[in-house]
């Protein structure tokens, strides 16, 4: 049986985040999710762990979700990041590559993070 | 007036969000550069409050309003709203047209008329997706005038309720904010609260 | 005939007949109706597309404004508009028998849910021929421009403009040699404005420049008194009939009047903390021969003087 993981969902919407928590254990019901409401917030959060998948809302307020992508990778070099989106332009795609993360569209909905989910394992 | 639990007001605060967050991606399509809107906050207030809040300190300023009217699982009308140079701005931003500010002409106003069908499509879209209601819309029409005179050129109802969204547009480095005013009777926000509640019960697997 | 096909072959011929092209697509986006005036704007008769899927016969307009106003209209029974202004020409459509290389007619497209008992909802694509409208809209921008640079105040201030400057001057110069009258020229600008710019951003630099502008225009009272706004933050007053000394009170006047408006400015890196303008002064003397860029020269070199001493102060230099 595989390792039960640690997820970190970052957004500054409680509704937003309790769905990503509820969809990710309704695949993998063993997995840790925390949640952190704000990019300030997600970044001490990590200083204790190392998650192996981080969620991060792009639109928060304060830090914003692309620069805390940016010390977010810094920190976990090994964790799976993804940037949530409803905005995909080209210009967030290429600043996802550009920071060695992935992006995942708005609305979150169960089909999405347990296809992200799979999609990591693969 | 309304009362609208923690929970309910983030959902609807989060499902804008995702509505504006579309349009600004097909925004950013058609001028092929970065676009950004958010909505960081909602009110509820009732038209005179609404016309007081977009109403501005300087004398004569005039807003610039694009409204579709929406039938179905709940009416509403629906009006995207910025002050005339905002307005302009964003038409000009868009249009890429580097000439100096001057009346907003036939064919700028056709283009606001647009902006204002995306934004509206993608708020109301977006709502109607998740809530799994059925709606139809129409097509844009365009206002200029105070405040007051757009926000009631749909007939007054006394106990008509606005659903204020605060929406900041971003693009090419310039800041602009804007309105998109839902004006509701008592039966369309009641059915708006419940469709809420719904959705919630269903996502979030509560009772 | 019986009422039905009656019925039928005039909304057929209606269709057929109106002035705009009309696309009907189905629940799985296939070409099910296209009309005269399609066929004949894009060379493509009837036959060719339809049952085809749009997106296959326009595999350009993917991933555009069109195929999301599609999808509204399918899925969530919503309208839409693409305006002819942030979209010229999506279609391949011409005039009537246009040769190659020619352009695509301007469009306007609407787009509209089509819903009928029994039959999963269709999609109506209306597209207009706005090229005359959109031609007619930039004659008049265009007309609006020419007029536009005849004027000779300055947009912003209200105060004359560099041709209003360059005209009255030229008028001034030749009076007072035929009155053998002095004729002097202020040369006025606000110190450190780029840093006031850049501190307190170009909408409240615009707002000082308005302010100063206005101060300056009613010190100046005599009706052949000309302040017109020479640069970016750049004032010249042609002063007819005023002689080299009284240049220099009006100067120190207007120099004095400024300081006194009290403009905040954090960024002028010395003590004063508020808006000053530099003057430079100089005179054409009553039958001293000169000419005009001999005059501002001597201006724009005592202005120089005044901001090389210190700013905040007034300089006359002989011409």
């Amino acid at each position: 049986m595989a390792h039960s993981k640690q997820v970190l969902v970052v957004d500054d919407s409680r509704v937003s985040r309790l769905m990503a928590h509820q969809f990710i254990l309704s695949k993998h019901a063993d997995w840790q999710v925390t949640e952190a409401a704000t990019g300030e917030e997600a970044l001490q959060k990590v200083a204790t762990f190392q998650p192996y998948l981080i969620l991060l809302d792009v639109n928060m307020p304060g830090m914003g979700g692309l620069a805390a992508a940016e010390q977010l990778r810094a920190q976990c070099p090994q964790t799976h990041i993804f940037l949530v989106t409803a905005n995909v332009q080209n210009a967030i795609r290429n600043r996802a590559v550009e920071l060695g993360v992935g992006f995942m569209e708005k609305p979150i909905t169960e089909t999405r993070i347990h296809q992200l989910i799979d999609s990591l394992a693969a | 007036m309304v009362n609208l639990t923690e929970l309910e007001n983030d959902a609807l605060v989060e499902i804008f969000n995702i509505g504006v967050g579309h349009a600004a991606a097909a925004m950013s399509e058609i001028v092929n550069e970065e676009v950004v809107m958010s909505v960081p906050s909602i009110t509820f207030l009732n038209r005179t409050d609404a016309a007081e809040l977009l109403g501005s300190k300087k004398d004569g300023e005039r807003i610039c309003g694009v409204s579709q009217h929406y039938s179905g699982a709940f009416a509403t009308e629906a009006i995207l709203m910025f002050p005339e140079d905002k307005s302009l701005e964003i038409v000009r931003l868009m249009v890429g047209d580097s000439m100096p500010l001057q009346e907003l002409t036939e064919m700028e106003q056709e283009a606001m008329s647009e902006i204002g069908n995306i934004i509206l499509n993608a708020c109301v879209g977006t709502l109607a997706n998740l809530f799994g209601s059925e709606l139809h819309g129409s097509l844009p029409v365009y206002h200029v005038g105070t405040s007051t005179e757009i926000l009631s050129v749909f007939g007054e109802q006394g106990d008509d309720v606005v659903l204020m969204l605060h929406i900041d547009f971003v693009l090419a480095r310039h800041q602009i904010h804007g309105y998109v005013a839902f004006v509701l009777d008592l039966s369309a926000l009641h059915d708006l609260k419940e469709q809420v509640d719904r959705y919630l019960a269903r996502v979030l697997g509560q009772a | 005939m019986p009422e039905v096909l009656h019925r039928l072959s005039l909304l057929e011929s209606i269709v057929g007949a109106i002035n705009l092209g009309a696309i009907v697509l189905d629940e799985n986006r296939s070409i099910v109706l296209w009309n005269g005036w399609m066929a004949r704007h894009s060379d493509w008769p009837a036959a060719t597309v339809l049952g085809r899927d749009f997106f296959e016969v326009f595999p350009d307009l993917q991933h555009k404004r069109i195929e999301s106003a599609i999808t509204q209209a399918l899925r969530d029974n919503f309208q839409s508009l693409l305006s002819q202004t942030l979209h010229k020409s999506p279609f391949p459509l011409y005039a009537p028998g246009a040769s190659e290389g020619q352009e695509r007619m301007q469009q306007a497209v609407a787009v509209t849910p089509i819903n009928l008992p029994g039959v999963p909802r269709h999609c109506l694509i209306q597209i207009n021929d706005v090229t005359i409208a959109v031609g007619r809209e930039k004659l008049l921008r265009e007309q609006t421009l020419v007029l536009r640079s005849q004027t000779f105040s300055d947009g912003l201030t209200g105060v004359a403009n560099r041709r209003q400057f360059d005209v009255t001057l030229e008028r001034e110069m030749r009076r007072a040699i035929r009155t053998g009258n002095p004729l002097s020229l202020l040369m006025i600008d606000i110190d450190h404005f780029k840093d006031y710019n850049d501190y307190y951003g170009h909408q409240q630099g615009d707002g000082c420049l308005i302010q100063v502008a206005a101060e300056l225009a009613a010190m100046l009272k005599r009706p052949t008194d000309l302040l017109a706004r020479y640069g970016g933050e750049e004032f010249a007053a042609i002063l007819p009939d005023t002689n080299a000394q009284q240049a220099l009170q009006m100067a120190e006047a207007i120099r004095l009047r400024t300081a006194g408006l009290r403009i905040p400015h954090e960024k002028t890196g010395d003590q004063l903390r508020h808006i000053t303008v530099s003057i430079g002064a100089a005179t054409k003397h009553p039958d001293q021969p000169l000419e005009i860029a001999a005059l501002i020269g001597a201006a724009d070199r005592a202005l120089y003087l005044s901001k090389r001493s210190g700013r905040n102060r007034v300089t006359a230099q002989p011409a």
